[in-house]
């Protein structure tokens, strides 16, 4: 066999065992939730956003890989005039920034409590964070569920006059309970 | 003297003292809900729709008082001289503007939970909600609310009204019984 041959061989050997041992699942919106609440006035108020995706690899049910997505145009808090502001450019600015992402590049696991450090993109503004979820295996697949509390500020989340934390909270409680559906390795 | 309880002459000083209160804060409360109507949503909106919904609360508070004072005080009896029918459309719009002043705000109420924007008394309490967060129930509430509020305002004029003809046209003493003063009787 010619070396280069062998190296090739070598290389797909390679690239099929870390796929062997890494395991992908998509994520989808049907059947999961992500939700937010902050302070309105001193009292919570609570939405949720309708579209999200993205892609989860597990290694030795740890987290090796986590690139999601959201779309903050299909964000629903009940009300359609507070939905059309937040989609302005005082708030999420869908049109110019269409997707909220986080990309988890390392991840620690103790037992189903999940660590993932990663950054999240929202509104072109990157912030390191550390997101601890449970990965639990349910029959109809895993089942990834935690919340992040994050400073909408450091993402110019309601900027102008709603920065204004006495009216409108900085801090915002994220909850996701999101199923994953497993991807055929491709082999 | 100072009357504390009603007289057979006039209302006491503590009924007289509802009274005007209650006229001042929904007098205020109108021209406060009409205008942050009227705004643009923005913070201006959030702050003035927040302050109307704890003014709201407070004037229901005032009124139940005012209503538990008022079981245990009879209000003086008009002059035998006011006509059989007269008596009657008195005693259905007192009766009618007590009810309003408690159904508004509660509908008021309602439409905030409903809403989910939830209200902080002025800041200083979480109040609960009455129902759980529903866009269409909100809608119903809120009409509710505009039409109650609608009928309590003209029911505010004829009220006024009669007042003002009894005291200014007739002179019968009839509206002297809610003021602190004694009346210029028609001789």
């Amino acid at each position: 066999m010619k070396p280069r041959a062998l190296l090739l061989l070598l290389a797909f050997a390679l690239v099929s065992s870390s796929a062997a041992s890494e395991e992908c699942y998509s994520v989808g919106a049907a059947g999961g939730s992500v939700s937010f609440e902050l302070r309105q006035a001193g009292a919570p108020f609570r939405g949720a956003f309708r579209r999200f995706g993205g892609a989860i690899c597990l290694a030795q049910d740890r987290m090796a890989r986590i690139d999601v997505w959201l779309e903050p145009a299909s964000v629903d808090a009940g009300l359609p005039e507070i939905d059309a502001a937040l989609k302005e450019k005082e708030f999420f600015e869908t049109a110019r920034y269409p997707r909220i992402t986080f990309t988890g590049n390392s991840g620690e696991a103790r037992g189903e409590q999940q660590t993932a450090r990663g950054t999240l993109e929202i509104k072109g503004r990157r912030r390191e964070m550390q997101v601890t979820f449970s990965l639990r295996r349910n029959e109809g697949g895993p089942v990834v569920s935690g919340s992040l509390t994050l400073n909408r500020l450091d993402y110019g989340i309601g900027t102008g006059e709603w920065s204004d934390t006495k009216w409108l909270g900085a801090e915002v409680k994220v909850d996701f309970n999101v199923k994953l559906a497993a991807v055929k390795a491709p082999n | 003297m100072v009357h504390y309880r009603n007289s057979s002459e006039a209302y006491g000083i503590i009924a007289q003292a509802f009274h005007w209160l209650v006229v001042a804060l929904v007098l205020a409360q109108l021209g406060l809900g009409v205008f942050a109507a009227s705004l643009p949503i923005g913070l201006a909106r959030l702050q003035w729709l927040s302050r109307h919904k704890s003014l709201g609360l407070a004037i229901l508070a005032v009124v139940l008082l005012r209503l538990a004072w008022r079981a245990m005080n009879q209000p003086p009896p008009l002059p035998g001289s006011i006509p059989g029918w007269q008596r009657r459309a008195a005693v259905v719009t007192h009766w009618l503007l007590y009810l309003l002043l408690v159904l508004a705000p509660l509908a008021g109420w309602l439409h905030a939970s409903a809403t989910g924007l939830s209200v902080n008394w002025f800041g200083l309490y979480l109040v609960p909600d009455l129902v759980a967060k529903d866009p269409e129930l909100a809608e119903v509430f809120k009409q509710l609310h505009l039409a109650l509020v609608a009928l309590l305002a003209l029911l505010i004029v004829g009220h006024a009204g009669a007042a003002l003809r009894h005291a200014l046209w007739l002179r019968d003493g009839v509206a002297h019984r809610m003021l602190p003063w004694k009346p210029r009787r028609k001789e």
